[in-house]
């Protein structure tokens, strides 16, 4: 509806061309109220503008809520443009708290503080950096593909995935400069199973989303936890802590999102159940290399002579990963526990198989 | 640097000896050097000194490993990488402009001073909410487009990825700090703007080079955005937008410096494709003076040019005199591009008669 409005007389007998766009807005009399928070997105939402419709048919770049002009040709792309293939409700939110916690490798990491390691134990990290790097570098080319596809009546995920590239971009040079700093350099790339299951996946967001948060992301989430737990140094417990941060916004989105998605979907959820079964092929495929593993337990233990005793918090790592993918699935509302596929439980968590 | 006391050989036959591989526990070529961080920080341009600092001008690597890892056998092909040609994307200072966006992150939230925004008289309000509803529309294209390219190009260029990186979240910070404007004072999303380059070619999401794609959006469409948030000052009405013109133009200022310090590189790395270049800024100047690209919104025909016009000038009943400063602002952007043009190495085109005569026409009133 065009709302009509007082304009001076002035105006209405001196303007040039018909200005007929000055008369075009949707909603006139929005104003949105700056809160504790600012100005945030979320406080947009009032009236028309905060209508979320199912299906987004416009094949442009129309903002939601903008006056629609006749004969706008499409763009293409924009293949999402149902809510439940992207929404999330806690999107618009989940945005300003990254852009409140923006954080800057080079300086808000106490460097100084990230005094050398005795060899093996510096090439160990080095090498679960390496690792660290080229998963968020993954992440980057996965979410940056999709953005052209996700339809502008969303806003507010695309806003919010923004965030988690530009977050991705930050892990990246992250463990880049750790693996670096001391000198432990970089060393074997990933096995890459599940990177080409994460870029190869194209069958809609929903799906990728839940093989880089749920399968993937839960993984990161568990290393990074666990090697903020056992940080050999204080500049490794900040980095370490504030990328578990980063972390858990991308999760919040993506279970957020997933459990809308399967609440909307009449058959989502049973999708999910068989693409998710191949997922985990790849993560096995890629546990059975013993690279990370051995890595992970040196930094655990303090050491190649304390190997043993990182293996036994390696091996903890490794079920609570199970056990976080599991209960995030169950969240979500998909009940993955007996159809997890079996060499999937055996390579991460033997004795919860 | 602290050494075990025990040799790696050592250590990988006492991890042996309880079943483990350590094959991959090799003292790196990096070892013994120990960076620290400067006045600025731990930035890029002070790790990246090393063997893994070198970017190659090709790049076989297609298994998205990072730069300096080593290669393992088995590994898939994971990325498609078409841009693998170092001067295909490459610039001499990517990370440092990737190290400045980091640090002149800002908030729409709370860096704005929103409050200032006192009531406008209706035509001022509707024309900043129509100007602001052009840049809400077009300021994701700069986040959808490099998008797609990040993805595309090889891991060994990360420096530029980075960038680009960067680029998307001022995209989307600048697509909701004018959503915002719109939203904030009474006036609302106006009408939306009717591009048809997607249509007719030309349009930034079209290209399928990345330089074509840097020409169109760096150097043409986001350098005529970069000239108008400079002028931000005559079209604001408070210090709420000052503030936003003057965030959104250092970002802004920062895109285009990616684009032109790309060309630069290009000209000198790649002189063979330097006529190529001048078909894309042929191109670029059409973009920039007509309305079909939907790039520029001082260029005629758009609502965003009236509601320029009347900010500029003071109302609808100043319109006329509106219309002479969005001239000088027009006068001003063609004179900025060809600024930006010649510091990348192609300004011949300005004395050979190559530049368009469009550009001429674009300064006169129509």
């Amino acid at each position: 509806m065009t709302t009509d409005r007082h304009r001076s007389p002035a105006a209405e007998t001196q303007q040039r061309p018909p200005l007929a766009w000055m008369r075009r807005s949707l909603q006139w009399g929005t104003r949105a109220r700056p809160g504790k928070g600012g100005l945030t997105l979320a406080a947009l939402n009032i009236g028309l503008y905060g209508e979320i419709p199912d299906e987004w048919h416009d094949l442009t770049r129309m903002p939601r809520g903008a006056y629609p002009v006749p004969g706008v040709p499409a763009i293409g792309g924009y293949t999402q443009r149902a809510k439940a293939q992207l929404w999330a409700d806690n999107a618009a939110e989940l945005y300003e708290e990254a852009i409140s916690r923006r954080w800057i490798p080079a300086v808000d990491v106490p460097w100084e503080d990230a005094t050398p390691l005795p060899e093996d134990l510096e090439i160990a990290l080095a090498q679960v950096c390496t690792e660290l790097s080229q998963q968020a570098s993954i992440e980057v080319e996965v979410i940056s593909r999709w953005l052209q596809e996700l339809s502008y009546g969303y806003h507010e995920v695309k806003l919010f995935l923004a965030t988690e590239v530009y977050d991705a971009g930050r892990h990246f040079e992250l463990f880049r400069k750790r693996a670096l700093v001391n000198g432990g350099g970089l060393h074997l790339e990933s096995p890459g199973q599940v990177n080409r299951v994460l870029l190869e996946s194209r069958a809609g967001w929903s799906e990728t989303c839940a093989l880089l948060h749920i399968l993937r992301g839960t993984f990161t989430f568990t290393l990074y936890r666990y090697l903020a737990a056992y940080a050999p140094t204080p500049a490794d417990v900040v980095l370490f802590t504030r990328a578990l941060q980063d972390k858990a916004r991308h999760l919040a989105y993506a279970m957020q999102h997933l459990r809308y998605a399967v609440t909307h979907r009449p058959d989502f959820g049973e999708q999910m159940q068989r693409f998710l079964t191949g997922a985990e092929l790849a993560v096995a495929a890629d546990a059975r290399d013993p690279v990370l593993w051995e890595a992970l337990a040196i930094v655990f233990g303090r050491g190649v002579r304390g190997i043993d005793d990182g293996m036994t918090v390696v091996q903890a790592l490794r079920q609570a990963y199970v056990r976080g993918y599991v209960a995030r699935l169950r969240w979500i509302g998909v009940e993955r526990g007996e159809r997890l596929y079996p060499g999937f439980a055996a390579a991460l968590a033997p004795a919860s198989a | 640097m602290t050494t075990t006391a025990d040799s790696l050989d050592a250590l990988r036959a006492y991890g042996r000896e309880r079943g483990y591989d350590l094959s991959w526990l090799e003292r790196p070529a990096t070892w013994g050097t120990q960076l620290r961080p400067g006045k600025t920080g731990l930035v890029l341009d002070e790790v990246e000194r090393g063997p893994h600092g070198f970017a190659p001008e090709e790049s076989t690597n297609l298994t998205g490993r990072i730069r300096g890892a080593i290669a393992r056998p088995g590994v898939p092909r994971v990325g498609a990488y078409p841009v693998r040609t170092k001067a295909d994307i490459w610039l001499r200072n990517a990370a440092e402009l990737y190290e400045e966006a980091q640090a002149r992150q800002w908030s729409s939230a709370t860096d704005i001073p929103w409050e200032k925004i006192g009531p406008l008289p209706d035509d001022i309000e509707a024309a900043e909410c129509q100007f602001a509803t052009f840049l809400t529309e077009v300021e994701f294209v700069a986040g959808d487009v490099p998008g797609k390219w990040i993805a595309s190009v090889t891991p060994d260029y990360f420096e530029p990825r980075m960038f680009l990186i960067s680029q998307v979240m001022d995209e989307a910070r600048h697509l909701d700090v004018f959503r915002k404007r719109a939203l904030v004072n009474g006036g609302g999303l106006m009408q939306r703007t009717a591009a048809v380059a997607a249509v007719t070619g030309g349009a930034i999401d079209s290209a399928r080079d990345f330089t074509e794609m840097s020409a169109r959006l760096h150097m043409s469409g986001e350098g005529a955005v970069l000239t108008l948030f400079r002028i931000g000052e005559l079209m604001a009405y408070n210090e709420a937008e000052k503030q936003i013109y003057r965030l959104a133009a250092s970002d802004e200022s920062r895109h285009v410096a990616f684009g032109v310090m790309h060309l630069q590189y290009l000209a000198q790395a790649a002189p063979e494709r330097r006529e190529e270049i001048q078909a894309y800024l042929d191109e670029a100047e059409r973009n920039l003076v007509t309305g079909a690209s939907g790039q520029n919104p001082a260029s005629s025909g758009f609502a965003a040019s009236e509601a320029l016009a009347v900010l500029l000038g003071g109302g609808v009943d100043k319109f006329d005199e509106g219309m002479k400063l969005l001239l000088a602002a027009r006068q001003r952007q063609v004179k900025e591009y060809v600024q930006r043009v010649k510091v990348a190495g192609f300004g011949e085109r300005f004395e050979n008669g190559r530049a368009s005569p469009l550009l001429k026409k674009y300064l006169e009133i129509e």
